[in-house]
C-alpha cells in the first residue's frame, strides 16, 4: 500500500471521529423483555421510547444532539438484565437507561447503575422496593414512573371494600411479582380490618385452577383479587365459568394485557384493574400519542398490547430529556440532580408531571394519576 | 361431597389428558424400546395446526373443527415418521443405547422454536366447537368439552387397541413388540413397523392437542409440562400396559386437584411425584407393566 493511500485514510479516518465528537449521540439504554411471557409489555414499553426518542429527534435532539437508542432483550432473566447492565454502562456509555418489566431483573441490575452514577428510569417495574433500594445512600439514581405496588394493592383493597365486598379471596402467581404483591394487599387490607377467606397460589403456566377456585368458593368469597400476568389470569376467569361461580375479578394492571383479554373473552367482562393510560383519546396529546402508536405499529383490531407500558415508556423519555436538557450535562449526578428538580412541568401522555421528583420521593406516578380500567367486550375502558 | 365430586370429575378430566400423551409413549415404547421425549409438542404442534385451520390467526377458519381433527392426526402421523427417520432409526441403527433419547429431545427443542416463529410466544384462545356452560350432575359442575375430552381419549385408545388386536397390520405391530428379531425372520419388515408406531403415536398426541386445545389455551410452550406429567403416568401406569396409562392418568389427575383444595394449593404437583417416587422404589415396571427380563 502507498503512502498516498494510507494518508487518506488517516483522514477519513481522523475527519470521521473529528465529526463524530461535534455531534455525539447521547446514548441511552433500554432494558426490557422483548421474549417470552412477559413480552407484549416489553415489546410496548420499547415501542413507546422508540416513538418519543423519534419525535425528540425530529424537533433537533437535546441540546442539539440527537438521542441514540441501545436496545437490549433481558428476557425477563436477573442474570441478564445484569450482563446487559454492565454492557450498557462500560462498552456503550450509555448516559442514562430506561426500561425494566420485571421487579426482578431491575433489582438485580440498577445496583451496576447505582455505582456508575447513572440515572435508570423504570417505566413498567411496579415492586415496591424497586426505587427503595438505594433510598439510604447519599444519591439515589432510581427514578420510577410506574404505579408502584403500594398504590395498586391500596386501590385495589378500597375498590373491593367501596363495592360492598366484605369476603375477598386472593389469587396470585408463585413468582416474586405474584408473592411480594400479595403481602401488600394483605397488609393493606389489615388496615381496613379485612381478613381474606383464602389465600392461593398458582404456578406459571398451570392450565387447571378448580383447586384455587374451589378454596375460595368454598370459604364464601365474595371478590377474587389476582397478582400475576395475563395467560394464568385468563385460566381464572375461565376457571370460574368452569366452575359455574361468578364473583367480580378485581387486581393488579396486568388485567389489561392483551393475553389475559383475548384468552379470558366473555369471562373477563367486568374485570377492573389500575391503569395510569387507558386507549381513549381523551386529550389531544393522548390522541396524537395513540394515533402514532397505532400508525407505526399497526396492531391486531388497532388495540395497544400493552398501553400503560407504551404510554409508560413514552413518558420516561420525556422526563428523561428534560432532565439533560435542564442540566445540559449528560453527567450522571448532574441528570439525577434535574430529576429531583425539574422547573418546567412536562405533558406526558400518562399526566402533566409538575415536580414528579424530589430529593426524598422517586415516583412519579402517585394515587391523582392512576384510575380504574374496566374490561368490556376485548377492550380496557374507563370506569365511570 | 359435592366438592369430592367436583373434585375428581375434574381430576379425571386431567388426567384423562395426560392418559393420551402417556399412551402415545407406551406406543412406540412396545415396538421398539424407544420413547419420544417430544411427545408433548407433537400435542403441541397438533394444537397449532388445529387453530390455524378453525381459528383466525390465518385468515381462517378454513374448516368445521370436526373436520379439522382427521387432517390434524395426518399432519401428527406425519411428523411422527419425521421424528422416527431422524432421529430414532439412526440409533437403533447402529444399537445405540442412549442416542434416540437426545435426539428426540433435540427435535423437540427444535419443534418448540419452530412454532414460536409461526405461532408466536403468546398463548392463544382455541375456539371452542360446543358451548363452554357448564351443566350440573349432583352437584359437580361439568363443561361438556370436559365430556368430550374423556370420550375422546378412551376412544382413540379403544380404537388403537382394537386395531392392534384385529387388524393383519396390528398383528404385525403386536409381533414386533413381543420379539422384534423373530417378527423380523418372519418376513415382517419391523423398521416400517416401528416408523409406523411413532406415526400412530404422534398423530394420538396431536388429536390430544386438537382435543383439549378448547380447555386450557394453546401455546407454543404448552407441550414441555404436559409431556412431563404424562411421562410420569406412564411410569406410574407401565410403560407396556394401556389400561396402566389410564389408570395412571385418573391417579395423578386426582391427586393434583385433591390435595390443591384439601391440602395447599402450593403442594399440588407433589404428591403426583410422590408416587412416582413409590412406584418407583416398590414396582419398579409400574403399577400395570410386566418387569421386563434383559437378556445381555
Amino acid at each position: 500500500m502507498n503512502f498516498k493511500l494510507k494518508a487518506l485514510v488517516a483522514g477519513v479516518a481522523v475527519g470521521l471521529s473529528m465529526s463524530a465528537m461535534a455531534a455525539d449521540p447521547i446514548k441511552i439504554g433500554v432494558s426490557g423483555p422483548f421474549t417470552g411471557g412477559s413480552a407484549p409489555m416489553g415489546v410496548s414499553m420499547r415501542d413507546g421510547v422508540r416513538l418519543a426518542v423519534a419525535e425528540i429527534n425530529a424537533k433537533g435532539g437535546v441540546m442539539g444532539r440527537q438521542l441514540q437508542m441501545v436496545e437490549r432483550d433481558d428476557e425477563a432473566k436477573p442474570e441478564r438484565g445484569v450482563q446487559i447492565a454492565q454492557e450498557l454502562i462500560n462498552k456503550e456509555h450509555v448516559v442514562a437507561t430506561v426500561g425494566y418489566i420485571n421487579t426482578g431483573v431491575a433489582l438485580a441490575s440498577q445496583r451496576f447503575y447505582q455505582q456508575a452514577k447513572i440515572p435508570v428510569m423504570n417505566n413498567v417495574a411496579t415492586g415496591s422496593i424497586v426505587t427503595k433500594q438505594f433510598a439510604s445512600q447519599p444519591e439515589n439514581y432510581v427514578f420510577r414512573n410506574s404505579a408502584s405496588d403500594t398504590i395498586q394493592s391500596t386501590m385495589i383493597a378500597e375498590e373491593a371494600i367501596r363495592r360492598g365486598f366484605k369476603k375477598p379471596a386472593i389469587l396470585a402467581d408463585s413468582t416474586n411479582y405474584g408473592q411480594l404483591g400479595r403481602e401488600d394487599l394483605e397488609k393493606v387490607l389489615a388496615t381496613k380490618n379485612v381478613k381474606p377467606v383464602s389465600v392461593e397460589k398458582y404456578n406459571i403456566g398451570d392450565v387447571d385452577m378448580t383447586a384455587q377456585l374451589l378454596r375460595a368458593k368454598q370459604a364464601g368469597a365474595d371478590v377474587v383479587l389476582t397478582y400475576g400476568i395475563g395467560p394464568e389470569l385468563a385460566q381464572i376467569a375461565n376457571g370460574m365459568q368452569k366452575l359455574g361461580w361468578k364473583v367480580p375479578i378485581v387486581g393488579s394492571w396486568t388485567l389489561a394485557m392483551a393475553n389475559f383479554i383475548d384468552n379470558a373473552g366473555a369471562n373477563g367482562n367486568g374485570t377492573r384493574m389500575p391503569q395510569t393510560f387507558i386507549q381513549n383519546p381523551d386529550t389531544p396529546k393522548r390522541k396524537a400519542f395513540i394515533d402514532a402508536y397505532v400508525k407505526a405499529y399497526n396492531p391486531p383490531n388497532g388495540r395497544m398490547p400493552s398501553a400503560v407500558s407504551a404510554a409508560q415508556g413514552y413518558d420516561s423519555i420525556y422526563l428523561l430529556a428534560a432532565a439533560i436538557q435542564q442540566a445540559n450535562s449528560t453527567e450522571g449526578p448532574k441528570i439525577a440532580a434535574a430529576l429531583e428538580d425539574l422547573k418546567t412541568p412536562i405533558e406526558g401522555v400518562v399526566t402533566t408531571y409538575n415536580k414528579p421528583y424530589s430529593k426524598t420521593d422517586h415516583e412519579a406516578i402517585n394515587f391523582e394519576n392512576t384510575k380504574f380500567g374496566e374490561v368490556q367486550n376485548g377492550r380496557v375502558v374507563n370506569v365511570k | 361431597m359435592e366438592i369430592l365430586l367436583q373434585l375428581v370429575v375434574s381430576g379425571i378430566a386431567l388426567g384423562m389428558i395426560y392418559a393420551v400423551i402417556a399412551f402415545g409413549y407406551q406406543l412406540t415404547f412396545a415396538t421398539s424400546g424407544t420413547l419420544n421425549f417430544g411427545q408433548g409438542e407433537a400435542l403441541m404442534l397438533g394444537a397449532l395446526v388445529g387453530l390455524s385451520l378453525v381459528g383466525t390467526i390465518h385468515g381462517g377458519p378454513y374448516i368445521s373443527y370436526w373436520l379439522m381433527v382427521p387432517l390434524v392426526m395426518i399432519f401428527g402421523a406425519i411428523q411422527g415418521m419425521f421424528v422416527e427417520r431422524i432421529g430414532v432409526r439412526p440409533a437403533i441403527r447402529i444399537k445405540s443405547e442412549f442416542g434416540w433419547i437426545m435426539s428426540t429431545i433435540a427435535l423437540a427443542i427444535i419443534f418448540k422454536n419452530v412454532a414460536e416463529n409461526i405461532w408466536g410466544k403468546d398463548v392463544l384462545p382455541f375456539p371452542s366447537p360446543i358451548s363452554s356452560e357448564p351443566f350440573t350432575v349432583a352437584g359437580a359442575n361439568i363443561q361438556p368439552m370436559q365430556v368430550a375430552v374423556i370420550i375422546g381419549a378412551v376412544a382413540i385408545m379403544l380404537a388403537v387397541e382394537i386395531f392392534n388386536r384385529k387388524s393383519i397390520y396390528g398383528k404385525a405391530v403386536v409381533a414386533t413388540s413381543n420379539d422384534r428379531d423373530a417378527a423380523g425372520l418372519m418376513g415382517i419388515n419391523t423398521g416400517m413397523v416401528i416408523t409406523f408406531s411413532y406415526a400412530l403415536s404422534s398423530a394420538t398426541a396431536a388429536f390430544a392437542g386438537a382435543l383439549i386445545a378448547p380447555l386450557t389455551l394453546t401455546s407454543a410452550t404448552m407441550g414441555a409440562s404436559l409431556g412431563l406429567k404424562a411421562f410420569a403416568v406412564a411410569i406410574i401406569g407401565g410403560l407396556t400396559s394401556g389400561v396402566g396409562a389410564i389408570v395412571g392418568g385418573i391417579i395423578l389427575g386426582i391427586a393434583e386437584t385433591a390435595t390443591g383444595f384439601y391440602l395447599s394449593t402450593g403442594y399440588k404437583e407433589v404428591p403426583g411425584l410422590v408416587l412416582l417416587l413409590l412406584v418407583l422404589a416398590v414396582k419398579p415396571s409400574g403399577l400395570f407393566g410386566k418387569a421386563a427380563i434383559k437378556k445381555v
